[in-house]
């Protein structure tokens, strides 16, 4: 009888190992305070402003092993990383950010190209691409809404009507317009101008009330629920932040079933993402069965993905049972990335500290839309952690 | 995960009927022994109002999420199904004398199968405590119930072949509670 005990046991006590080790590894969340989550979010976003270039171009990647800047860009996330910035200045009121991010905002307002009612930006010589324009609508109306300035509601209609122009009776969205002929590229999508497209529309929408931009995103963010990614040939559902975005800013009365089952499907990607992401050690055995800690722009998207639709939890009763979790998931999130940023201290021993600090690497390379992801994490999670310590 | 769910994963991992098969038998044989079958069966419901009942404890030591820890009782429920499918009839095991035969092995290895124990953490920390504790009832009283049930060559083949169903149900109670998990925030 004990030998056999002695069997069970030890198959008990192997299970539990490779159960541990394979399946469950601690989700390690380093703690994290308000303090902590603003600072991070400055140097972040003081890294972009420091390679904000003369000419409103930013410094898209730096390799820190070859010391070595980047020369590659890309329209969409230069629009996104502008955005960003705008978000920054909103929820910090620094002028400082704002001024960066009306620099990189010229630098597309010097690109634009007229169409047939609509207006975009595009590189010189390239197609006007979606993505890129949504970004750079979003970035627009977050501006109109941080400063009240109405100064460019005539270039954000015009990137309104692009957008809408691109749009097919199904709510797909082309991923291009030729700068050729003036016409959407039939054919052509994006994994993420879709979701871009209809945030911005929801955001110009919130910006320019009784336009009917808001209505215009609608079937957009049904066609991303019910047919996008099989239509489009993705094999899994897409994690699509952008769309988390347009249902966290969609007004109320447009919520419907199909769109709430589309937020509550997005928070459990993000979720599981993140857990996932807090399984990770980079060390070890954890190494080859979790590989290393994930790319700060996936981990970023994951965050601000779930942090996007923190208040749809806060207010449609079908989703508050989801508040809880994604508040920690959030508040991991920004203790994660808290302590992965490189610090001033240690990006004093690097060869160029300025284009170290405030940053996140994977595998020794940082790029923009990294800082640009992760600081709208940090943004989304910090009156979470801010919450959290008001009730301590 | 909603009652009659809950219910049938604690009635397929506890798998009544081929536990049944591996109970100890009454000295005229044929028939369980009620003592230690009822014994076993509320040491092992003490020990899942254990497990479901602290699972938020151990599962914050551990660092692991609920959510996480539902992904990982899927994979040990699917081990113990496959396993079940391939050996659906208990191994035989030495029993201790007297009433300890309710200990060894109608409570372990019978009764608190990794399944079970998995189970247990996996709904306790979601479903709650009072939840899983009422399922795994039913689940340890039905085995207590089958005790009646006479052994013999046809009511071998009817437990072994409701054992084998039971199984399969197990593997379904595996899927759902990888994918709620996945899905899970």
């Amino acid at each position: 009888m004990k030998r056999r005990l002695a069997v069970h046991l030890s198959l008990w006590a192997l299970g539990l190992v490779v159960l541990r080790v394979a399946v469950i590894p601690a989700e390690v969340c380093p703690p994290v305070d308000a303090a902590g989550v603003r600072r991070a979010v400055s140097e972040a976003a003081d890294w972009i402003v420091r390679g904000l270039g003369e000419d409103g171009r930013f410094v898209y990647g730096y390799d820190l092993a070859a010391d070595e800047v980047s020369t590659d860009y890309n329209a969409a996330r230069h629009a996104g990383v502008t955005m960003s910035l705008y978000q920054v200045f909103e929820a910090t009121g620094d002028p400082g950010y704002l001024a960066a991010a009306d620099t990189g905002l010229g630098y597309m307002l010097d690109r634009l190209v007229d169409g047939e009612g609509w207006t975009a930006w595009t590189e010189p010589g390239w197609d006007v691409a979606t993505g890129a324009n949504g970004l750079f609508l979003a970035g627009l109306a977050l501006r109109h809404r941080a400063t009240g300035d109405p100064s460019l509601d005539e270039v954000m209609r015009g990137v309104g009507a692009f957008l809408v122009g691109q749009q097919e009776e199904n709510g797909a969205v082309l991923a291009y317009r030729s700068i050729g002929t003036g016409e959407p590229m039939t054919g052509w999508y994006d994994p993420f101008a879709t979701g871009e497209a209809a945030w911005a529309l929801v955001l110009l929408g919130r910006a320019l009330p009784g336009e009917g931009w808001v209505e215009s995103a609608l079937p957009v963010i049904d066609y991303i629920a019910n047919e996008r990614d099989a239509a489009e040939g993705y094999v899994t559902r897409l994690p699509d932040h952008w769309a988390a975005y347009a249902l966290g800013d969609l007004p109320v009365e447009h919520l419907d079933e199909t769109r709430i089952g589309l937020a509550a499907r997005l928070a459990g990607y993000f979720g599981m993402r993140l857990r996932f992401e807090a399984q990770r050690t980079g060390e070890g055995v954890n190494l080859w069965l979790r590989w290393y800690p994930g790319p700060p722009a996936g981990v970023g998207t994951a965050g601000e993905g779930i942090g996007a639709l923190l208040p749809l939890t806060l207010t449609e009763p079908a989703l508050q049972g989801l508040r809880r979790n994604v508040e920690e998931r959030l508040v991991c999130t920004a203790g994660m990335m808290v302590d992965r940023q490189v610090t001033g201290e240690k990006a004093s021993s690097m060869p160029r500290p300025h284009l170290a600090r405030g940053a996140w690497f994977y595998r020794g390379y940082t790029q923009m839309d990294d800082q640009q992801h992760v600081l709208s994490a940090l943004l989304a999670a910090l009156p979470v952690v801010e919450a959290k310590e008001g009730e301590r | 995960m909603n009652g009659i769910m809950l219910a049938t994963a604690y009635l397929a991992a506890v798998n009544p009927p081929r536990t049944r098969l591996g109970m100890p038998e009454s000295a005229a044989g044929g028939r369980g022994r009620p003592g230690v079958a009822v014994l076993g069966a509320a040491s092992a419901l003490m020990a899942v109002a254990a497990l479901a009942g602290g699972s938020g404890t151990i599962l914050a030591i551990v660092e692991v999420t609920p959510e996480m820890f539902r992904v990982a009782a899927g994979i040990v429920v699917a081990v113990a199904a496959i396993a079940t499918l391939f050996r659906p009839r208990p191994a035989e095991e030495p029993e201790a004398s007297g009433w300890r035969a309710a200990l060894w092995p109608v409570f372990f290895p019978r009764l608190l199968g990794a399944e079970v124990v998995a189970l247990a953490l996996a709904t306790g920390s979601t479903e709650g405590a009072a939840a899983s504790v009422v399922a795994a009832a039913l689940a340890f009283g039905l085995v207590v119930v089958l005790g009646a049930v006479r052994r013999g060559r046809l009511g071998d083949r009817l437990l072994l072949n409701t054992g084998r169903l039971v199984t399969v149900w197990l593997m379904v109670v595996a899927v759902y509670l990888i994918v709620d998990g996945i899905r899970a925030v």
